[in-house]
């Protein structure tokens, strides 16, 4: 079986659980007092997708404003960033459609873009509704889902959504040089959480 | 700046007393478990990163320091402070990135890579830590910038590291520096904070260290691969993508041909003059050339372990200026790397020397063949090439450079040049030293010789004359075609410090295989019955004994079968259980030593 490299960067204001995500995805573990990231941390994981083994190479960034500058680095030659906001702090939303700008401009061409709310197991202190988010994810093509990183709630939908979105290696192969156009997939399926 | 906290020693040595005395920090970092503290994962690959910078008052200093924590004595600063920047007034526009070697202070307490030698036992001997050495990884930028006094920004960005490993650090340094330069000191955090979680530098796998947004996967060699094959890369997937992950072919080796081609045609004599420690300098217009070159040299005669020391940039400010350029004594079997037009002058003395130009790529090889007379090197508009009065003992091999000559006119790759030069030293060095293998083998004892019961016999001694007889039915002839004087560089060889470290190497090896069969003789014995028929203070004595050679075959790592180190336990267990109770207490607690 075919193994794909691929890049994964998570995006997203500080404290609105990217290294909750990943440690739940990679770990199926859950600490509520996780330390801030310095910089970025690093973990991988391989799934099956098809026939095909998707690694992925996952690079968590740090949220605190000081690291900004670094982001590059690691969307550069991502086949996919996650952004991440909380559904309870508006302005971590706000956040987000700037990362989806500085995507857009220095980004990768063919990056796939999936937006997680976080932390939808507080819906009692929701800031943002689930619709306005799932409406803008869907005027710029991207994955969309409401998790948590606590309950294991939406965590390896999310992971999958991201292996259908991936370009295969066949299609790759035929549209070399072409650039490539996504597809306009089915949203995922979604546990209905809360 | 948040950083993580000061590591308490005294707390991780309590945890790692929980866990059982047996534990080594080595073994936490390879299992890589939670009595880790911030900055130990980060230790066993650097000792500190540095930036240094120049100030218009002071001259160059070092400005930041990664750990905060990490000691660097005066000494050490100035040195570091000095190497870390171009020496010559060649200019280095631009980015420039070169290594050095400097001696660490005396006195220092002992760092925690001591605790890691468990790796480096596993090691080639030639990438074996030297206790007394660090290397210098530097990133030198240099570029105009109108708004700085000096009118240039200059700044190097230096990793100090026990570790040989010029091409992973290379590497590493390229991800880290330009990033650094830019984004300023929130990159350098979240580079330290990445190398701190790196897997350990264990020989032999494949490890993958993430630093910056990519993974770079690279594999340290280990003394049981067979000497000649390059890492193979299992490469799953066709990946050229440098923003995800970069496989490093080699993490030290450097680019033999192109640092040889500016003297390309004396290669064989270079190879004898390293072979035979002879003083060497290489006057070179940059530190990045000097660097690679001086560490080319030394590798040429791998897998045997270039002994003395070597400095692959070397500056008057060094502390061992005085100690290495004095007149008043023939010049150390040393070899250096200099840039600064000074030197030719002061070291015009010396009795090798080698002086390149620029290095030019592949397609553009010297014609001269000549080595020249050392009265010709004046001073700064001297030509490359090799100055030197030696007479090589053996014959140019014409056949190799004729290989490499139509490998430059048909524009082979570079890789493939140095591939094939890097072989052609290979196969001379090991020519050279099967004959010295073989003899050395002989000196072991019959195995029939070793008795459980009588100390383990001596290794015979080391004999020129008997070694030199050989060579008439099992010298070199029997693998290589050079022709020469054979004999003449053996003679030479047995003098020099490169067989000095290799013959105490093997002593030592040797000596540990005796102890290991003298260990498994005594395992081999029924000891109960040898206490029946001996007095109780005998057995007490033989059970001190036991002990103490338990402990040093643990602690030396003493290369017995697996089990017998258990058997051995299990024997001085079963003694001490046959002795009276009073006597049992006291031999369960006594720690020999």
């Amino acid at each position: 079986m075919a193994l794909r490299e691929l890049k994964v960067c998570l995006l997203g204001d500080t404290g609105v659980g990217k290294s909750s995500i990943v440690w739940r995805f990679v770990e199926d573990s859950f600490d509520p007092n996780i330390n801030p990231t310095i910089g970025a941390s690093f973990m991988t994981k391989t799934v099956q997708y098809q026939n095909e083994l998707h690694k992925f190479l996952i690079w968590d960034t740090a949220g605190q404003e000081r690291f900004r500058a670094l982001a590059p680095m690691y969307y550069r030659g991502s086949a996919a960033a996650i952004i991440v906001y909380d559904i309870t702090k508006e302005e971590t939303f706000s956040t987000l459609k700037n990362w989806v700008k500085e995507l857009r401009q220095h980004g990768p061409p063919n990056i796939v873009v999936a937006i997680a709310g976080n932390k939808c197991d507080l819906n009692d202190v929701r800031e943002v509704l689930e619709k306005d988010a799932k409406d803008y994810a869907d005027s710029i093509h991207a994955i969309f889902v409401e998790t948590s990183a606590k309950n294991a709630i939406n965590i390896n939908e999310l992971f999958i959504e991201i292996s259908r979105r991936i370009p295969s290696t066949d299609a790759n192969l035929t549209s070399a040089g072409k650039g490539f156009k996504l597809r306009r997939q089915p949203s995922a399926t979604k546990r209905s959480c809360c | 700046m948040a950083l993580w906290g000061i590591p308490r020693l005294e707390e991780r040595n309590e945890r790692l007393q929980d866990q059982g005395p047996s534990r080594s920090l080595a073994e936490a970092l390879c299992v890589g478990n939670s009595l880790l503290l911030p900055w130990d994962r980060f230790s066993a690959w650097l000792h500190c990163i540095c930036v240094v910078g120049f100030d218009l008052e002071l001259g160059q200093a070092v400005e930041v320091l990664y750990p905060p924590h990490s000691k660097l004595t005066d000494k050490e600063k100035t040195n570091i402070c000095y190497l870390s920047f171009p020496d010559s007034n060649a200019g280095c526009l631009g980015d420039t990135q070169f290594c050095f070697r400097f001696r660490q202070s005396s006195g220092r307490k002992v760092s925690l890579h001591c605790l890691m030698d468990q790796f480096d036992k596993d090691l080639p001997v030639y990438l074996k830590k030297d206790p007394a050495y660090y290397y210098g990884y530097v990133y030198f930028r240099q570029v105009r910038d109108k708004t700085l006094k000096r009118g240039y920004f200059q700044k190097s960005l230096v990793m100090i590291s026990k570790l040989p490993y010029i091409k992973f650090f290379q590497t590493v340094l390229k991800k880290i520096a330009p990033e650094y330069f830019e984004k300023s000191d929130p990159c350098l955090e979240a580079a330290c904070s990445d190398i701190d979680r790196w897997p350990a530098p264990c020989p032999g796998t494949m490890l993958n260290l993430p630093i910056m947004g990519v993974v770079i996967k690279v594999r340290i060699p280990t003394c049981h691969d067979k000497p000649g094959t390059t890492t193979q890369l299992i490469e799953t997937t066709p990946q050229t993508d440098a923003h995800i992950s970069i496989s490093l072919p080699t993490i030290h080796e450097v680019d033999l041909f192109r640092c040889f081609s500016p003297v390309f045609l004396h290669i064989q004599m270079l190879w004898e003059l390293v072979l035979l420690g002879e003083p060497l300098v290489v006057m070179a217009p940059t530190p990045s050339e000097s660097s690679e070159t001086v560490l080319a040299l030394v590798s040429c005669i791998s897998p045997l372990k270039y002994c003395s020391d070597f400095r692959p940039y070397f500056t008057i400010h060094d502390t061992e200026f005085k100690e290495y350029t004095t007149r008043t004594q023939a010049p150390p079997p040393v070899i250096l790397g200099v840039t600064n037009p000074f030197f030719a002058k002061t070291l015009q003395h010396w009795p090798h020397i080698i002086r390149i130009g620029d290095i030019k790529l592949a397609g553009e090889v010297p014609k001269q063949v000549k080595v020249k007379k050392l009265k010709n090197l004046k001073t700064l508009d001297s030509k490359p090439g090799v100055y030197s009065s030696y007479k090589p003992f053996l014959n140019r091999d014409e056949e190799i450079i004729k290989q490499l000559h139509k490998g430059v006119q048909q524009k082979r790759p570079s890789e493939a040049q140095n591939a094939i030069l890097r072989r052609h030293f290979l196969e001379l060095t090991q020519s050279f030293i099967i004959p010295l293998e073989r003899y050395v083998a002989s000196l072991m004892p019959l195995q029939k010789s070793i008795s459980p019961w009588k100390s383990p016999p001596q290794l015979k001694s080391f004999s020129q004359d008997e070694f030199m007889k050989t060579l008439e039915k099992t010298g070199p002839q029997l693998t290589s075609r050079l022709k020469g004087d054979w004999i003449g560089l053996y003679r030479q060889f047995l003098k020099s410090s490169n067989f000095d470290g290799w013959f105490r190497t093997r002593w030592k090896e040797m000596t540990q295989k005796l102890e290991a069969l003298h260990l498994e003789a005594l395992c081999d014995e029924d000891l109960l019955v040898w206490i029946q028929k001996h007095t109780e203070v005998e057995a007490v004595d033989l059970v001190l004994k036991l002990k103490n050679k338990l402990m040093w075959a643990i602690a030396e790592h003493l290369p017995v079968k697996p089990d017998t180190v258990a058997r051995l336990q299990m024997h001085i267990d079963s003694i001490i259980s046959a002795l009276p109770e009073d006597l049992q207490g006291i031999l369960l607690k006594t720690d020999t030593a």
